[in-house]
């Protein structure tokens, strides 16, 4: 996803027409000739859209100069989550080619695949209802200002099967060889066995490392300005804590982003803010958080509730704003200023006064190092010169 | 053949066979302390050098691969029971002050006096060039007094931080993030002083580069004690008592009381 945000290139006035008609032109051409090696493993493509779309060349420069990649690894879609839909089942109203007025999936349509569970048709409906509530969603009664900056389903669940190019990809092997040759003892269809068995599994395991996750969630949340105009603090906080020492080694069950801001019992697509009761960094919920009961690791499960009441990530720039002068005074920037009113709202009078105590520590030692490192340095060459000088006149002495 | 059996060895390589009077040798730590400093040597360079590597930026350890999991959970260990072995060092270095009698010395020898400022203001003049002599340092110089002062200092604000940071569930959460801020803090500080000041005066300074051995022998040289500390030598030699703890003759080696191996 993060290729498509790139800024525009100058190309973009020309290369629409290119793979608008060239490319194709150039795709039946192959099709026709290469006919006779379409791969048989393939899943069942009724509608023929790998006729085009298996060229991995082949995408365009939108309007906006970003660069789209239409290929599809149709190996790589056979095995994932989606591998028995047809194509039409999401992408809805391609019927003419090239594709007009093409609209964004819709994650909460119904898929005409029966749940078995039910033996209804199968939708992400409920999930979707669930998100557009969180932090993250758009809203569903009150429409939230900034909307294109909010994640879509496909910004963190970027199906890693469609086409390698796709933004963030889960290091983590989601599949256990030895369990899975156990399955395929009796399921003898290898392919459907995988399938099931990735789809089954695939909630049992972490698909990314924890250090992917930071990398995630920061790629937006590092951006200072996306987060001012939703009177957030940019996320470099985290990465002055313990916490992000431990990820960035790479240590087993690190505490990431989503250990203290989705534990157990708590989901991803229904993330809060913090004064909601329901948030698992809201104070009331905050010990049984840090002790990360019924997780794989009790984290601090000894925690007092001072401990835990705490500040975790560092200090930063609400504070900051808060400790300046004129805190009172509002400027004309907008973005600012809301910062500026969501810190008055959240800094408590204790927080402010912890983070004076640190920085006049920070200060003091910063400038009680700066002192004694010169004054130690002077007197040491201070001495060696006059070393040297007794030298020099001994030697003078001795020649005499 | 024991170590003092080769250092009597070599030195009789090294000095002249005609000599008037038996070399003297002068202690400046004696065995106890020699092995104080070293523990405690040891301990500083592990915790520095597994302390540091919190700091590092994520890019300088990429090449260790999957290995650096494990590199992290040995460091930490390393670092916690290299600080223990320093705490405990310490806490014996200040039963050593109060019940043995060398360590009473010590102390005694330690404490800040008038005379250091004056000693200070003269040595700076003489540095300067102001003067043509130092002034005379007793057995402690008021270099010795910082440098064991700030060691005092900087081993309780780490030790006490220290604990913290490690029992950090017990405590306000305010009070963790002072221990961190001022434990990082004040590791810089005492790594950039040791290195500018001890670094200096034991390694880099010339007839001592590259490196002092007193640390190892625990004695100095006639000629060095005249030079470096004039006062202690006048009253070692002015007081027999005082010559029976401080001085040596014959060979190197702060555990003998043999006469002159040259005699």
């Amino acid at each position: 996803m993060k290729h498509n945000r790139r800024k525009p290139t100058r190309l973009n006035t020309r290369w629409p027409v290119f793979f608008n008609f060239v490319i194709p032109a150039v795709v039946c051409f192959f099709f026709f000739i290469g006919i006779g090696y379409a791969q048989s493993d393939a899943s069942p493509d009724e509608e023929n859209c790998l006729i085009c779309h298996r060229y991995p060349r082949m995408g365009r420069y939108d309007e906006a100069g970003n660069k789209r990649v239409y290929y599809i690894n149709d190996q790589l879609f056979a095995k994932s989550v989606h591998g028995k839909l047809r194509c039409k089942s999401c992408h809805v109203d391609l019927d003419k080619i090239p594709h007009e007025n093409v609209k964004k999936v819709d994650c909460s349509i119904k898929c005409h695949l029966k749940d078995p569970s039910s033996n209804r048709e199968f939708s992400h409906r409920g999930m979707v209802e669930k998100y557009e509530n969180s932090v993250h969603g758009k809203g569903v009664n009150r429409q939230k200002k900034f909307p294109e900056d909010r994640p879509t389903c496909a910004y963190c669940h970027s199906n890693r099967s469609y086409n390698p190019y796709a933004g963030f990809w889960g290091k983590s092997e989601a599949l256990s060889r030895e369990t899975l040759a156990r399955c395929q003892g009796c399921h003898t269809d290898k392919a459907w066995t995988e399938k099931v068995y990735a789809h089954f599994t695939h909630r049992l395991r972490r698909r990314r490392t924890q250090d992917e996750i930071v990398k995630l969630c920061t790629s937006c949340h590092e951006d200072k300005q996306k987060m001012a105009r939703h009177g957030l603090e940019a996320i470099s906080t985290y990465k002055d804590t313990f916490h992000w020492i431990l990820v960035k080694y790479g240590v087993h069950n690190a505490p990431d982003c989503i250990t203290c801001h989705v534990p157990v019992g708590y989901t991803t697509h229904e993330i809060r803010p913090r004064d909601d009761a329901m948030s698992p960094i809201n104070k009331n919920n905050r010990i049984k958080t840090c002790s990360n009961q019924g997780g794989i690791q009790n984290c601090h499960p000894n925690a007092t509730i001072k401990f835990a009441e705490g500040r975790v990530h560092a200090y930063g720039t609400k504070v900051q704003l808060m400790a300046a002068a004129d805190k009172t005074k509002v400027s004309g920037n907008e973005e600012e200023s809301l910062l500026i009113v969501r810190a008055r709202e959240e800094i408590t009078q204790s927080e402010l006064f912890h983070y004076r105590v640190l920085s006049l520590i920070s200060l003091f030692y910063k400038i009680f190092i700066g002192l004694v490192v010169g004054f130690m340095t002077m007197h040491q060459l201070l001495v060696h010169r006059r070393i040297k000088r007794n030298a020099r006149k001994e030697d003078a002495h001795d020649a005499q | 053949m024991t170590h003092n059996e080769i250092s009597m060895a070599m030195d009789d390589v090294d000095t002249p066979i005609v000599q008037d009077s038996p070399r003297r040798y002068f202690v400046r730590l004696n065995l106890s302390e020699r092995i104080q400093h070293l523990i405690f040597v040891t301990c500083f360079i592990m915790l520095a050098l597994t302390g540091v590597m919190v700091w590092l930026p994520e890019k300088t350890f990429h090449f260790l691969g999957s290995a650096k999991e494990t590199v992290f959970l040995v460091r930490s260990l390393l670092h916690r029971i290299f600080a223990t072995i320093m705490i405990l060092v310490c806490i014996y270095h200040v039963y050593y002050l109060i019940f043995k009698a060398a360590g009473r010395r010590w102390f005694k020898d330690m404490m800040p006096k008038v005379k250091d400022i004056n000693d200070f203001g003269g040595n700076m003049l003489y540095l300067i060039g102001f003067r043509d002599e130092p002034p005379e340092f007793d057995r402690f110089s008021y270099k010795h007094k910082l440098e064991y002062g700030a060691l005092i200092a900087g081993m309780t604000l780490m030790s006490v931080s220290g604990i913290i940071l490690w029992s950090e569930y017990f405590w306000d959460k305010f009070i963790v993030d002072i221990a961190a801020l001022i434990h990082g803090m004040e590791a810089v500080l005492a790594c950039l002083a040791l290195m500018i000041w001890h670094l200096y005066e034991v390694h880099l300074r010339p007839h001592k580069f590259p490196v002092d051995n007193m640390w190892l022998t625990g004695v100095i040289d006639e000629a060095e004690m005249k030079e470096e500390y004039p006062l202690h030598y006048k009253k070692i030699m002015s007081d027999p008592e005082l010559q029976k703890i401080y001085l040596r003759e014959g060979s190197k080696g702060s555990g003998q009381k043999t006469d002159s191996i040259n005699a």
